[in-house]
């Protein structure tokens, strides 16, 4: 009997989001990368993470490829587009946190525009460890940044309403939902930021994230069902392209912080720290994600080269 | 798995309402009741004409392109006993919302009607019955088999096919009610679709526990494996009580706002 | 493959006797065809009939062994494609390439490498599971001291002999056999011989070809030869074309219900790129989907470190989630005057934690009880992380021994514990800390220096 391959057919597809002028997220009818069984959608984007402030608290190998621009986050974007060429900046407002610098809205928004006015890619603005103050942050910003369809970091239950009215109603950008590991919050997130009249193409949302090792299963199975119940079932609600932050995650993990004074059996820190940035990042690239946010040059090099050969 | 389909039974001969406009071929009465029933989350609409033994062959493919030109999206199951009527039904029904189903076929003088579906790559009901209300469980599963084998020979795959073991009504046939749940179960352990008149079940009964009887039964028929059910759709507790159960099998995921999709 | 109901009703003999229990001998047959029933119901099937059913009802994908002793692995018998549907059960295993070819340095290096990475993480030891030969210069004699030389350095791998001369073959499972190695190179010229050497010695083996047509056909001639414990290899030596194979090959098990692919599945990552971080990337999609060996040309800790807990991840089984060992853990520099946290011992909780702490550069303890293996809310409110259970593992880790503190931060989901933590404790002053572990890192900062 001669061989017949299985082929997965399904009713639903990924909304086709545009971030920027022309950044195209989504758009794929069949499991991630499964190009035998279907159109894939755009290929998957990678964005690279700059801070408003200095990154103080990241590991010395980090900061040291960085040292010189980030100071400046303009400067740290434009040397990251210049050196790397990331498919987007992701501009987060660390400085905005309530426990450290608490910077104002406005001049988050000051400094939104002179980045957004200094670059040539389009711009995901992420916020703090502070819901509430994301909030007014990103009403701000994204008023400064008026109808760029830049995406914004995100929408949480807790102040989804803000959010979305001033992101994605207002002032036409685009709104990611984040439900950190919920599937059926997730779902609920999407559908009420769709009540608020924002169209499903004009938000992208954030399943959650963690590091390989650190309940990264959750993570995985979380993402197979946002993706199999929108392809499978043809749910409309989780028809919407994920992105998922990677180094907020993985660069706070014991694999990644631990000098080599800490551990001198586990060999150089940068290493294992790009190690566990580009597992994560394939991991969930695997699962479905569209795009995500990565700090290290290194891993934007090897999971671009890992994309393309997988897309093209 | 997929999820539960419901069938609306609300044009019907049987009402005064639909019997005239069906009678004076006025679409006005009929579309306005397939209306309310689409609005309510109907997936399938029943297009009861009765015997139409004079008529049939016209009335049934009027009221088809009636329905059809109106609601594009919405498929229909053609409800007669006049297998012209149906056949003509069916060579004007557009297929794109979804295969025409046949109600409906049984074990007796209308096992043809399983013929008539193969031949026209239809959806069929097989009622497991003979001639009345069948008298066991056993019985129900011969007709069951005996509907099947011929499918087979026809040619029709199991899918095609929706076994309805017949739901009795509660006030006079209380004693059968866990029978028929049974056979439910016992026709969907075989890897069959099973469907059923919801409404047979409450009939007789005060206007006001109808919706309540007729939701409990469809959740506990739905724990037996039931795939479908012949509705009146604007009945919010049924259709509510079928999502939650939908829900609950898991044939979807779960969000706050899962009743207002 | 597997049978639907009008393909069973046709082996039964259609009596309609209903002495199965059964109307009919079509509601029995659709019956069957769904698994709800035993075929032994009916008495009258012939013998033929039962084999063909036995054969049609066995699992899709074969479990399958290599090694020995301690280092005897399984592989296969997976049921689903996704690990929320029941549970993944094998998980795939490492392997390191050596060549005939490569010079003696990069053979030591090599060595050295596999030995050094060896951990345990959440209790499961963390090595490389296998060593990969392949026979490059057809040299018999110096094949076979590659392999002794690697094995007698490295005593936990088990080896993987690669080659299709059935000769060389021959000589390395003569002596190795003891090791349960994988037979790598069964192909449409030598798998009868590869065959027969594979069944003499129990020996797992590693059938390739090109593409996965051709594989199709030479599994089934493998079959037809009596031999069922394989491991295949579709030829692809590239990234996006091991996805297809992988992909594929395990639908065609899961999906089809064809068990001529139902074995595990081997990826040479390590032909896939030279960088070992783009092997990195390879691996990790493999681990995902669904790779039962992953062959690396290299390891260190900066690959193995993620890749094992990867792995360790996507093969927890859903129902039950990782629970980390009971004790009292130092994160940093802790001496006995650091502070001391409580948590449960939920893996996921645990890790969340102590990254945390590790963040801070605070040292201090961690504490963990028996609390069930729930998170905090979930532990709390089945009454398994309580006053009782906390003290009972302050006195069974002798934590009054070995620290000088007795003040003891709890989470603050659990600020009601206070009390009845203090009572199971005399002598304690219980602490409420953050809500949520993301805000630990400033309260530890500030707890510090208020106690300074
Ligand atoms: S016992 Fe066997 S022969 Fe008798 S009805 Fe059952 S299946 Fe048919």
């Amino acid at each position: 009997m001669a061989y017949k391959m299985p082929v997965q057919k399904y009713s639903g597809k990924i909304n086709e989001v545009t971030i920027g002028n022309g950044l195209k997220l989504g758009g794929e009818s069949v499991l991630p990368f499964y190009s035998f069984d279907g159109d894939i959608g755009n290929k998957p984007a990678i964005g690279m993470e700059i801070w408003d402030i200095y990154p103080e608290s990241w590991p010395k190998c980090l900061q040291e490829i960085f040292k010189d621009v980030a100071d400046d986050p303009a400067k740290w974007a434009n040397f990251c587009i210049y050196n790397y060429s990331p498919d987007f900046i992701c501009l987060k407002f660390e400085g905005a946190s309530p426990d450290g610098l608490d910077r104002s809205p406005e001049e988050c928004a000051e400094i939104a525009k002179k980045v957004a006015e200094s670059v040539s890619v389009p711009l995901v603005i992420a916020g703090c460890q502070s819901n509430e103050k994301n909030a007014k942050v990103f009403t701000k910003v994204a008023e400064a940044l008026a109808d760029k369809n830049f995406v914004f970091l995100s929408a949480v239950e807790s102040n989804y309403k803000e959010v979305g009215a001033a992101v994605g109603m207002a002032y036409g950008n685009i709104v990611a939902a984040e439900s950190s590991v919920d599937l059926n919050l997730a779902k609920q997130l999407n559908i009420l930021i769709t009540q608020l009249g924002i169209k499903p193409d004009r938000m992208v949302m954030d399943p959650g994230c963690s590091a390989v090792g650190y309940g990264f299963e959750y993570v995985v199975t979380t993402m197979d069902r946002i993706r199999l119940a929108a392809l499978q079932q043809n749910d409309t609600t989780l028809q919407v392209p994920m992105i998922l932050p990677v180094s907020f995650e993985t660069w706070k993990v014991k694999e990644s912080v631990a000098t080599e004074d800490d551990a001198p059996e586990w060999g150089s820190q940068e290493e294992r720290a790009v190690g566990m940035e580009i597992s994560t990042a394939v991991g969930v690239l695997g699962a479905g994600a569209n795009a995500v946010i990565l700090r290290h040059p290194r891993s934007v090099e090897v999971v671009r080269n890992f994309i393309n050969q997988m897309t093209e | 798995m997929a999820r539960f389909l419901t069938i609306g039974e609300r044009i019907h001969v049987i009402s005064p309402t639909i019997r005239k406009a069906l009678e004076e071929r006025n679409p006005e009465p009929i579309i306005k009741r397939a209306r309310e029933q689409v609005e309510a989350g109907a997936h399938y609409l029943d297009v009861n004409i009765g015997p139409a033994d004079r008529d049939g062959e016209e009335l049934m493919p009027w009221v088809v392109k009636v329905l059809q030109e109106e609601f594009p999206d919405t498929p229909l199951c053609l409800d007669t006993a006049n297998m012209k009527a149906l056949e003509a039904g069916i060579k004007v029904y557009d297929r794109k919302p979804g295969k025409p189903i046949i109600n409906s076929a049984d074990a007796g003088a209308r096992i043809d009607m399983i013929n008539l579906a193969a031949e026209y790559d239809a959806m069929v009901i097989g009622l497991c019955a003979k001639d009345g209300i069948p008298r066991d469980n056993d019985e129900r599963i011969m007709y069951c088999t005996e509907i099947l084998e011929r499918a087979m020979e026809a040619g029709l795959s199991q899918e095609n096919i929706l076994f309805d073991p017949l739901f009795v009504v509660i006030k006079g046939m209380q004693d059968k009610q866990q029978e028929v749940l049974e056979a439910v179960r016992q026709i969907s352990e075989m890897g069959l679709y099973t469907t059923g008149g919801l409404s047979n079940v409450s009939n007789g009964c005060p206007r006001e526990l109808r919706g309540l009887i007729e939701a409990t039964f469809c959740a506990m028929a739905i724990q037996c494996g039931l795939t479908s059910a012949i509705i009146n759709p604007l009945d919010k507790l049924v259709m509510d009580v079928i999502k939650t159960a939908d829900l609950i099998k898991e044939r979807y995921l779960y969000a706050d706002s899962y009743l207002d999709l | 493959m597997a049978l639907n109901g009008m393909q069973i009703y046709k082996l039964l003999p259609q009596k309609n006797c209903k002495e199965c229990g059964f109307p009919t001998c079509l509601a029995f047959a659709m019956k069957l065809a769904q698994g709800n029933v035993e075929a032994e119901k009916c008495p009258y099937m012939s013998d033929d009939a039962k084999a063909k059913l036995s054969e049609a009802t066995a699992p899709p994908m074969r479990t399958v062994k290599f090694g020995a002793g301690d280092f005897e692995y399984a592989l296969g018998g997976e049921t689903v494609l996704f690990r929320h549907e029941k549970t993944f059960v094998n998980r795939p295993r490492f392997a390191v390439m050596f060549s005939d070819a490569m010079s003696s340095d990069e053979v030591d290096r090599k060595i050295k490498n596999v030995n050094e990475v060896n951990y345990t993480r959440i209790s499961e030891e963390m090595h490389v599971e296998i060593a990969a030969f392949k026979c490059e210069r057809e040299d018999k004699d110096a094949f076979i001291s590659l392999i002794k030389k690697v094995t007698d350095s490295c005593p936990k791998v088990v080896p993987m002999i690669m080659t299709e001369n059935t000769e060389i073959a021959e000589e390395a499972v003569r002596q190795f056999g003891d090791k349960g190695p994988i037979l790598f190179g069964a192909n449409d010229q030598n798998y009868e011989a590869m065959v027969n050497l594979a069944k003499d010695h129990k020996l797992l083996l590693g059938v390739t070809a090109a593409g996965k047509e051709k594989l199709y056909e030479l599994v089934e001639k493998i079959q037809k030869a009596g031999y069922k414990e394989l491991l295949l290899d579709a030829g692809s030596r590239n990234l996006k074309g091991t996805f297809d194979d992988m992909i594929n090959i395990r639908r065609t098990a899961l999906l089809s219900g064809d068990r001529t692919f139902g074995y595990p599945t081997v990826a040479f990552v390590c032909d896939m790129a030279q960088d070992k971080m783009m092997q990195l990337a390879c691996a990790t999609l493999f681990v995902e989907k669904y790779a039962s060996i992953i062959v690396l040309s290299d390891i260190d800790y900066s690959i193995a470190l993620p890749l094992f807990a990867l792995r360790q991840n996507i093969f927890t089984d859903p129902q039950r989630p990782m629970r980390i060992e009971q004790g009292i853990y130092k994160i940093g520099a802790a001496d006995e005057e650091s502070p001391l946290l409580v948590t449960v011992d939920f893996a996921l909780t645990y890790f969340i934690v102590s990254g945390e702490v590790e963040r801070s550069k605070v040292p201090a303890w961690i504490l963990i009880p028996d609390a069930g293996g729930y998170s905090v809310l979930t532990a709390w409110a089945a009454g398994k992380f309580n006053g009782k259970s906390i003290a009972k593992a302050v006195k069974e880790f002798e934590v009054e021994n070995k620290l000088k503190t007795r003040e003891l931060i709890i989470p603050g989901k659990v600020a009601v514990l206070k009390a009845d933590i203090e009572d199971e404790l005399p002598g304690w002053k219980v602490v409420v800390g953050t809500e949520e572990a993301a805000t630990l890192t400033n309260f530890l900062r500030n707890y510090k220096q208020a106690a300074s």
